[in-house]
């Protein structure tokens, strides 16, 4: 485990990537109840620019919190996602392949445990930032021994 | 649904609000959503070191809290003539357990012009309740939305 006392600011983070399919948008839609046209319905899909299905907007900042357990790196000890602020700057398509790269932009002691400040980019294969943003998360202190 | 007629930015006015059905997040909701997105932290899927913790059991992923919420207030609400998600600011306010009931309230905040004619942007204010009336998460989202053509 990663904990807040080994947390650096500005060190960058990158996870491994992930090829964005239809299972996951169809396994999403079902979980959610979210069935937008633009990612489920492939004839209404292609009268929209770009054409073909999209991936649902969320799905993609819910799958980077799994890659970030796939880093290179011990996990951080999260005791709570307090909040983010996020811009969808690209659409993704079914066969796009995402990754996600973090960096800690503050963080800040409190008696149990610590605010992390991260700021985060999901990458498509072509290096395109298609989404990004911030997030603050409370993250546990190590244990006193 | 099917032939449910979308919503064009002109028919939307500041204030509107909508109201969600409810529904109960399982624990199938969090298994599902864990090996969907990879996110197996501890206060999602170890209910014995969750006895532990502040919460007593394990909790629902916040993101998935969000993506619940976005899906349920589908069903309470006429689709907008949504052309893209700009962006979101969101806050985890509590915890959502296994057996809770949320239900989403959202109101129509504000409406601004973009520099294209044939669109605008919507800001909608959403709160996700939980069975006992608290806010477990809330926060705005901007979608731009379609004018009607002309």
């Amino acid at each position: 485990m990663f904990y807040f006392e080994d947390v650096v600011v500005g060190e960058p983070l990158e996870t491994p990537a992930l090829t964005l399919t239809e299972a996951h948008v169809v396994g999403y839609a079902g979980l959610t109840g979210e069935w937008e046209p633009r990612s489920t319905d492939e004839v209404a899909s292609h009268r929209s620019e770009g054409g073909g299905r999209a991936v649902p907007d969320l799905l993609p900042i819910c799958l980077s919190s799994g890659l970030g357990w796939r880093a290179p790196q011990p996990p951080l000890a999260i005791l709570a996602f307090m909040g983010f602020e996020w811009t969808f700057a690209l659409p993704l398509r079914l066969g796009d392949t995402i990754r996600s790269r973090s960096r800690t932009v503050a963080k800040r002691s409190m008696k149990d445990g610590g605010v992390v400040v991260e700021e985060r980019e999901i990458l498509n294969q072509r290096g395109e930032v298609v989404q990004s943003g911030r997030l603050t998360l409370l993250v546990a202190k190590r244990a006193r021994k | 649904m099917a032939g449910e007629e979308r919503r064009y930015f002109d028919e939307i006015q500041v204030g509107e609000e909508y109201l969600s059905p409810g529904r109960t997040v399982t624990e199938a909701d969090i298994v599902i959503f864990a090996g969907l997105s990879g996110d197996y932290n501890v206060l999602h899927t170890d209910a014995e070191f969750m006895k532990t913790s502040i919460f007593g059991e394990r909790i629902a992923h916040g993101l998935l809290g969000l993506a619940i919420q976005s899906g349920l207030l589908t069903r309470g609400m006429r689709p907008f003539a949504t052309i893209a998600f700009l962006g979101l600011r969101w806050k985890f306010k509590g915890p959502i357990k296994i057996g809770d009931t949320i239900t989403v309230r959202a109101k129509v905040l504000e409406k601004r012009d973009t520099a294209k004619p044939d669109r605008g942007i919507i800001t909608l204010q959403r709160q996700v309740l939980n069975q006992k009336g608290e806010v477990v998460q809330e926060g705005e989202t901007d979608v731009m939305v379609e004018r009607r053509p002309r």
